[in-house]
């Protein structure tokens, strides 16, 4: 029982960057019906960035200066690979542009920081502390608090402030939020850039406890897309769900079957959730009213 | 305050409107009328923004706004409550109302006192206080066109469109908007009307402009075309 619980709670860990990571694609599906699938590259970027500051900052003064990075990149990417795609109404182009952004971005993460992996220096102690008989790195509760916190600071953000209550009514209605004045266009570009935002943020989260380089985001992007269908793209509660579901299937696939099918169960959930279930376990069917 | 002159506009290969030329004065309610597909709501669409026109000018204010996107020209002062309330319904009703000031809120008009003007939302329609809290999708049809048309006041505009405000209404609430356009004329707010209700658009405006086919067919002061047989058996249906 206690490995059970053992591998549950770093499960719990990996899923919470998931459930970060597929956050980030709901921002900008919500606001432009489009997402960047170089997300993992984003968070990669966002982890070097942070490898290279750590050094003259510390890692808590580096974390606000990584969201900087994060915010204009994000605007980058909605600049060069989504915009013009929208503006030629392209149904599709703003998948190839951002897939090809997201490698002309690990490419140059390999020219500065090179190919091998990094190790990034933990803020916390690396030896593990024991709640009630699980042995938990404190890392692991940086991360999981960590993306908490994050997606609650963007919540009340979208709840509380001017632009944020922009961002929703864009979601809503994109035509009748350009009917209140509201710039649609440079909505998007914020969604954007939050969504870099959080992935970037994942990007030194999970730092410490992986290894460091242009290639780690990529599997970790996918399997938060995963997430992202899972608990449906449009609802927040859906992506923690789904990302926990994930990570902890993951953890214990991984132990008591085989290492070597640990990505398996993500794989069969997404297979049944779109069979049965399209919109995602909390998604919510779309009614159109006439 | 609105002189539309010779606007061209439609959708894809399509042209709607073949040259309109029409004008709403400061301080005065004007109606469109027409039958289906006549252009009316194109008319809308084209003078906010939501469409590109094709041709000719809109001058609000002496300044062309043909060609701006729709959320330049909210800011020159031209509120549109859309055909269909397009309220947003995942926002309670308050936000809604808050987000009708987003030029004034963000410094690109004079901010004036928003909260104030909510209030006199409130007092306006008396039910949208009672749910302020709650969210827009949730309310009735004749409670969000009330929302549409508190939310555009909002922006404290130059001029109000509002499309088709009793569209899908009971008649009891129907009569009650048009009892909210009286009195909004009565504070000599300027509007824009259109109505499937033709008669009682004639009844509340000062002037009308008979559409067909995109172009204008007739025009004259409301009372003259309310009582012109041609202009009743046509459009009116005799009523």
């Amino acid at each position: 029982m206690t490995i059970f619980l053992q591998l549950v709670a770093s499960g719990v860990a990996v899923g919470m960057i998931y459930a970060a990571i597929a956050f980030g694609y709901q921002l900008t599906f919500a606001t432009s019906k489009t997402l960047n699938f170089g997300q993992g590259e984003a968070l990669a970027l966002g982890a070097l960035f942070g490898l290279t500051l750590v050094p003259f900052t510390g890692y808590w003064l580096m974390i606000p200066l990584v969201l900087v990075f994060g915010l204009a990149l994000g605007a980058v990417v909605e600049r060069l690979a989504v915009r013009p795609a929208i503006k030629i109404k392209s149904e599709y182009g703003w998948i190839m542009a951002t897939i090809a952004l997201g490698i002309i971005f690990k490419n140059v993460a390999e020219n500065v920081w090179g190919r091998d992996d990094l190790k990034f220096p933990s803020p916390l102690p690396e030896t593990a502390i024991e709640i009630a008989g699980i042995r938990v790195l404190p890392m692991e509760i940086l991360i999981v608090a960590g993306a908490l916190l994050m997606m609650a600071c963007v919540e009340i953000f979208n709840r509380k402030s001017i632009w944020g209550k922009a961002v929703v009514a864009t979601s809503n209605d994109i035509d009748a939020a350009g009917l209140m004045g509201i710039d649609t266009k440079r909505v998007i570009t914020l969604s954007y850039s939050i969504s870099a935002m959080t992935a970037a943020f994942a990007g030194v989260l999970v730092a410490p406890v992986t290894l460091t380089g242009a290639t780690m985001g990529a599997v970790l992007a996918l399997k938060a897309f995963a997430v992202a269908i899972i608990g449906g793209l449009e609802s927040g509660l859906g992506v923690i769900v789904g990302g926990l579901i994930l990570g902890i299937a993951e953890t214990l696939t991984g132990f008591y079957i085989s290492t070597g099918y640990k990505d398996v169960p993500g794989l069969i959930l997404l297979l049944v959730v779109l069979s049965i279930r399209p919109v995602g376990l909390f998604g919510k069917a779309v009614i159109k009213k006439v | 305050m609105l002189e539309v002159q010779d606007l061209h506009a439609g959708y894809g290969q399509v042209e709607v409107l073949h040259g309109l030329s029409f004008s709403v004065p400061k301080g005065q309610v004007v109606t469109l009328i027409g039958s289906n597909g006549a252009g009316k709501t194109t008319t809308m669409r084209a003078l906010s923004g939501m469409i590109r026109p094709r041709g000719g000018t809109i001058r609000l204010n002496g300044r062309d706004i043909a060609g701006l996107d729709s959320h330049a020209v909210a800011r020159e002062g031209l509120a549109h409550s859309p055909e269909g309330r397009r309220v947003f319904p995942t926002l309670s009703v308050e936000d809604n109302l808050t987000l009708g000031a987003f030029p004034r809120l963000t410094g690109a008009r004079p901010k004036g006192d928003v909260a104030a003007d909510r209030e006199r939302a409130f007092t306006l329609f008396p039910r949208l206080r009672e749910r302020r809290n709650q969210l827009a999708g949730t309310l009735s049809g004749g409670e969000q066109q009330m929302l549409a048309m508190g939310r555009a006041l909002m922006l404290r505009p130059d001029i109000l469109l509002l499309d088709e405000p009793s569209m899908g209404l009971a008649p009891k609430l129907v009569e009650e908007v048009f009892r909210i356009i009286r009195q909004l004329k009565e504070e000599r707010v300027t509007m824009l009307l259109v109505e499937q209700f033709a008669m009682a658009a004639l009844g509340v405006a000062d002037h009308a402009y008979v559409l067909e086919n995109g172009r204008i067919r007739f025009q004259g002061p409301a009372a003259q075309l309310k009582s012109d047989p041609a202009v009743r058996a046509a459009y009116l249906g005799g009523h």
